[in-house]
């Protein structure tokens, strides 16, 4: 469960984040959707605790996150912009890496790791060492460590970017089977068709404004348009990002 | 702490993986004993030719002077014919010295006049002046030998010519007359701990933020001063590494080879001296890790972190190359400069001069509490945003 209260965050004169507000719930894909630079990945930093909010409040589970970063972290599962693994351990010694800074290990950690192996289906490369790993194969571990220590919150920044089709739909395959699990996702993406094809809930922001959320039927019916991709210009206010 | 000890591990097998790096430290820590013992070998070679090899002396009418003559071929010198220009063969380095005794010679030398004989030679030429001082000593003491003769003939005392003896009274030991070659060990030593944690400090830090790897490593729930203690404890055994064969490697080359011999000195550098001299750079193990850490924790990548770490390895280094030329006594002030104090410590060891305890531990606790401080900084360095924000 993730509740965002007037988050704002400038870097010098820049405003990247104004008075963002918004909640995701358990169980559900909330999308934040924008074009670039509208200020998706700062709001995502500021909820996994790197940047710290000039104003507002943000809640994991109940857990602020300046007040109690080091409570947040061990709730939120994060697949950052950042997915730089370290190419001399293999897929499985850099998910055991960060299953053990989560406190976990023994069995325990291992049954884990299988289980995220199996579920990504990367068993052939999880004792490879993951330099020179393609970047579906990066991502895959990338992710496989984000959710060693079952986090119940999931945080994902461009899931697909730099993806191809099957990859793509294999992903989406992955995150919706997060939602079966009762976790709370929330992703971000300039895609829209991306935001449709897997969102419950949708928060689209530009120019560091959230400029309309809802469902996607809330959304069609608050614009007056008929179609998403309509909705979506009309509450950005332009065509920029569409793709 | 547990944390620490994860982050430690992980860099740990990380950089044993990392061939090329810890290969390029390694060879910082051959680096020294090697030229050191190159220099030996050279040194004492050319000592060594030019003493024990019979003196190859051309000399000019060598007929005039008969008894001299004698006197030098009993001393070890081949004498041989000059070629018909002397003054340009040694112009042209071709010989090194040549004796020209005048037709007059032993006209004078008969009826008790001063003879003379001429010495051609180079003054400003290095190679030659081994063989210039042998000669000239070995006419000096042809000539007092001669001398002393003939007082004793006329029934005087030799001693009454001598009115002032110079009698020389070298304090130096035997360690110390090889002084300013030895003043280079410790240069060596401290080069060798720095260049062993450079390059995995320069991969968990640089290295990581290149890598893209240190966001997601920041999002785990573990205090950023662990990763910090981390990253550096996992340089130490790569530095405590170089330091134990920095010092092994000079410990064979001093007793392995006949250093006596070569330089007509006896150096010991014996297991015990081995051993304080490890014990009193554990510190700098600390100090050289830390400072590279906060360092490099301010590069983009890994090439700016290189173009910087080579110059704080460099910097330590300077007070020991100053030591070289311009020998400072152990004062205190001295021991408050973090591998200042160490390397004069060192020097002391291998002199085998008594050491003041209170020097040994204040130069420690001053060098371990710097690196307390700096680890400091670089904590505070990590807990700030722009340490992710920061990209390439």
């Amino acid at each position: 469960m993730i509740q965002v209260e007037g988050l704002s965050k400038s870097f010098g004169k820049v405003k990247a984040v104004q008075n963002v507000s918004f909640s995701a719930s358990d169980g559900q894909i909330t999308g934040l959707l924008g074009p670039n630079g509208a200020g998706k990945s700062t709001t995502l930093r500021m909820l996994y605790t790197l940047l710290k909010p000039d104003h507002g409040t943000a809640r994991i589970d109940g857990f602020e996150v300046t007040e109690t970063p080091l409570e947040v972290q061990s709730h939120i599962g994060v697949l950052s912009d950042a997915q730089g693994l370290y190419p001399r351990l293999t897929t499985r010694e850099n998910i055991r890496y960060f299953g053990r800074l989560h406190g976990l290990s023994g069995e325990e950690l291992e049954r884990q790791i299988d289980q995220l192996l199996m579920m990504l289906d990367m068993q052939l490369i999880a004792d490879r060492r993951t330099e020179g790993f393609s970047t579906g194969e990066r991502l895959k571990v990338a992710i496989a460590r984000a959710l060693v220590h079952d986090p119940g919150n999931v945080l994902l920044d461009e899931p697909t970017n730099g993806l191809d089709v099957k990859s793509t739909r294999a992903m989406r395959q992955f995150i919706r089977r997060l939602r079966e699990t009762g976790k709370c996702i929330l992703l971000t993406s300039h895609i829209m068709q991306e935001v449709a094809a897997l969102c419950d809930h949708i928060v689209i922001i530009s120019s560091g404004i959230v400029s309309a959320q809802g469902s996607p039927a809330e959304l069609l019916r608050k614009t007056g348009k008929d179609n998403l991709e309509d909705a979506f210009i009309e509450a950005i206010g332009s065509e920029e990002g569409l793709q | 702490m547990n944390k620490i000890w994860i982050v430690f591990q992980k860099e740990v097998v990380d950089s044993i993986r990392d061939y090329r790096s810890w290969s390029t430290g390694l060879f910082w820590a051959l680096f020294g004993p090697i030229l050191m013992g190159g220099m030996l070998i050279m040194i004492g070679s050319s000592v060594r030719d030019d003493i024990e090899q019979p003196l190859h002396l051309p000399v000019q009418n060598p007929e005039n002077a008969p008894n001299l003559i004698r006197f030098l071929e009993q001393h070890d010198v081949v004498i041989e014919p000059v070629p018909s220009d002397p003054e340009a063969a040694i112009k042209q380095a071709d010989l090194n010295v040549v004796l020209v005794i005048p037709a007059e010679y032993g006209e004078n030398f008969s009826s008790g006049k001063t003879a003379t004989v001429q010495l051609i030679l180079d003054s400003t030429r290095q190679p030659a002046r081994v063989d210039i001082a042998r000669i000239q000593n070995l006419l000096q003491s042809y000539s007092t030998h001669l001398g002393t003769l003939r007082l004793v003939v006329r029934g005087v005392s030799p001693e009454l010519i001598w009115a002032v003896d110079v009698e020389e009274v070298d304090v130096a030991t035997p360690q110390s007359q090889a002084t300013l070659l030895i003043s280079f060990l410790p240069y060596f030593i401290i080069f060798a701990i720095f260049n062993g944690a450079a390059p995995i400090i320069n991969d968990t830090t640089a290295g990581e933020r290149e890598r893209q790897s240190l966001e997601p490593l920041l999002i785990n729930p573990v205090p950023r001063r662990n990763f910090v203690w981390g990253k550096l404890f996992a340089a130490f055994p790569f530095s405590l590494g170089n330091l134990a064969i920095t010092l092994m490697g000079f410990g064979i080359v001093f007793n392995v080879l006949p250093v006596e011999e070569y330089l007509g000195v006896r150096i010991s550098l014996n297991i015990l001296t081995l051993i304080s001299i490890f014990l009193i750079c554990l510190p700098i193990i600390f100090f050289a890790s830390s400072i590279q850490i906060l360092v490099a924790s301010f590069a983009r990548s890994t090439k700016e972190a290189g173009t910087y770490l080579p110059f704080i390895a460099l910097m330590p280094s300077l007070p020991g190359l100053a030591l070289a030329f311009f020998p400072v006594k152990p004062e205190l002030w001295t021991m408050l400069i973090p591998t200042f104090g160490q390397q004069i410590l060192i020097n002391q060891f291998m002199r085998l001069e008594p050491i003041n305890l209170s020097n040994a531990i204040l130069s420690s606790v001053v060098a371990l509490s710097s690196s307390v401080a700096i680890i400091f900084i670089a904590v505070k360095l990590y807990e700030r945003e722009q340490i992710v924000i920061r990209k390439s």
